[in-house]
């Protein structure tokens, strides 16, 4: 086959991997309680049915604490241009989310700055927290009126 | 040149493709990078507008019956999503005070069974938010949902087993009255069944009857009837109308129990239902400058499974 059909062809097909809804936002994380991190990754998850990524995070005494970061699973980050390649150990994350609600270091992370500067919305589809449009009134930066 | 050409058939392709668009965006040779974040993405994989679906007369196979087959989505029009009560005034549901106690337990005791990677089962899987499929052959009608959950129903059968097992999708029968496909459900599991997303209460006592039709190319639509006595103190309605998804689209293989990292740490119930139906609560944006940093929260170690 040649490659132009080869890739006609692979762009005509859809492929559509489960999105989360998974559980609700609000089961799991406090909406009160904004964070961002910042630190270097030390491990990385590219699972259903949530993507997780560990960092390394230095604390204002210069401790480091390790903490995980909850996102999209593959399908759904690849669909919003994050792909596996994007990130490695070693690189740095910035990521802002919410707190996890039994105080874990676990935090829903909404909004990833990638290594190479781009934006990634990092929240779960179809889970009513900000920015999912199942909720009819969303809250967030994320989410248009 | 033919670098050009590749180019040019590929940019024509993924514009009839976001998720494409979305995929290559940044990865052009000489693309400046650019910011990916939008949930408008996730609406468009959940939800489609009116306008989107496909026109055209109901499709239908060698035996006359309309053809389901296809992929659903969710139409935007649709609200509120995930509430079983969505066409009660004021989304309130009959409860009887077994069904109130059930909800209080299923509230503040109970983790969400499909966030423990149970199947939802029906009618919670008719009010979700995520598109599924459905493949129809001249004997029984199979419904795809996301996490390779899947219910078969055969057609055409009245008669129930004599004494079925208890599924999370019940004993499921299927017959045809004239282009209307119902399906009737008896024997749902008795625990760990929501009977939506908001932790409404359902018992094994539950008959649901569903009634689903394709007027058009572009749209599927259910009529259900939930009876459930212990819970409920007269049967209700719930209809719904999807939306034909693009062509070519499908569902692939996912395990919820591949890393399920959130059991430990949910909390019961869905957190909150707010006022237009919708389980979670507001949340304030998150602060352009940045949040706070993580020592601003007394946190502990996240630890694993």
């Amino acid at each position: 086959m040649k490659p132009i059909l080869a890739a006609a062809l692979a762009a005509s097909l859809i492929f559509v991997r489960p999105a989360e809804a998974h559980h609700s936002f609000a089961a799991e994380f406090d909406g009160d309680k904004p964070v961002r991190l910042v630190g270097t990754i030390t491990k990385i998850e590219w699972t259903n049915p949530h993507s997780y990524f560990y960092l390394d995070v230095k604390d204002s005494h210069g401790n480091l604490q390790n903490w995980a970061v909850e996102s999209g699973n593959p399908g759904a980050l690849s669909r919003r241009g994050w792909t596996k390649g994007d990130i490695k150990f070693g690189d740095t994350l910035i990521v802002d989310g919410y707190l996890a609600k039994d105080g874990s270091r676990l935090i829903d992370g909404r909004r990833v700055k990638l290594p190479d500067g781009r934006i990634v919305y990092g929240g779960s589809a179809g889970d009513g927290g900000p920015g999912d449009p199942s909720a009819q009134k969303p809250a967030g930066t994320e989410e248009k009126p | 040149m033919k670098a050009l050409r590749l180019w040019a058939v590929l940019g024509v392709a993924v514009l009839a493709s976001p998720a494409l668009v979305w995929a290559d965006a940044g990865k052009a040779p000489g693309a400046p990078a650019k910011p990916l974040e939008k949930s408008e993405l996730e609406s468009d994989f959940l939800f489609a507008d009116e306008a989107s679906a496909p026109q055209g007369p109901t499709p239908r196979t060698a035996d006359g019956h309309p053809d389901f087959s296809g992929f659903w989505k969710g139409s935007r029009a649709t609200k509120p999503v995930g509430n079983i009560g969505k066409d009660l005034p004021g989304f309130k549901l009959p409860l009887t005070p077994a069904g109130e106690a059930a909800l209080k337990h299923n509230l503040t005791q109970t983790i969400d069974p499909e966030s423990r990677c149970l199947i939802g089962g029906i009618p919670r899987h008719d009010a979700s938010a995520l598109p599924f499929a459905i493949v129809q052959n001249s004997d029984h009608v199979t419904f795809l949902y996301m996490y390779t959950y899947f219910r078969t129903v055969p057609f055409d059968v009245r008669r129930h087993e004599e004494d079925p097992d208890t599924r999370y999708f019940g004993d499921e029968i299927g017959w045809w009255e004239g282009d209307s496909f119902v399906i009737d459900t008896v024997a749902l599991k008795d625990k760990n069944m929501w009977i939506d997303e908001n932790g409404n209460p359902q018992s094994g006592a539950m008959h649901v009857t569903e009634r689903w039709t394709r007027p058009d190319a572009g749209h599927i639509h259910v009529e259900a009837t939930i009876d459930d006595p212990k819970f409920y103190k007269r049967p209700f309605t719930y209809s719904r109308t999807w939306l034909a998804g693009k062509s070519g689209s499908r569902l692939l293989e996912a395990l919820c129990t591949e890393n399920n990292v959130d059991l430990q740490h949910l909390g019961p119930g869905p957190g909150g239902i707010r006022a237009d139906g919708t389980r979670g609560y507001d949340v304030p944006p998150l602060p352009e400058n940045p949040p706070p940093p993580p020592d601003s929260y007394d946190a502990k170690p996240a630890g694993k499974p």
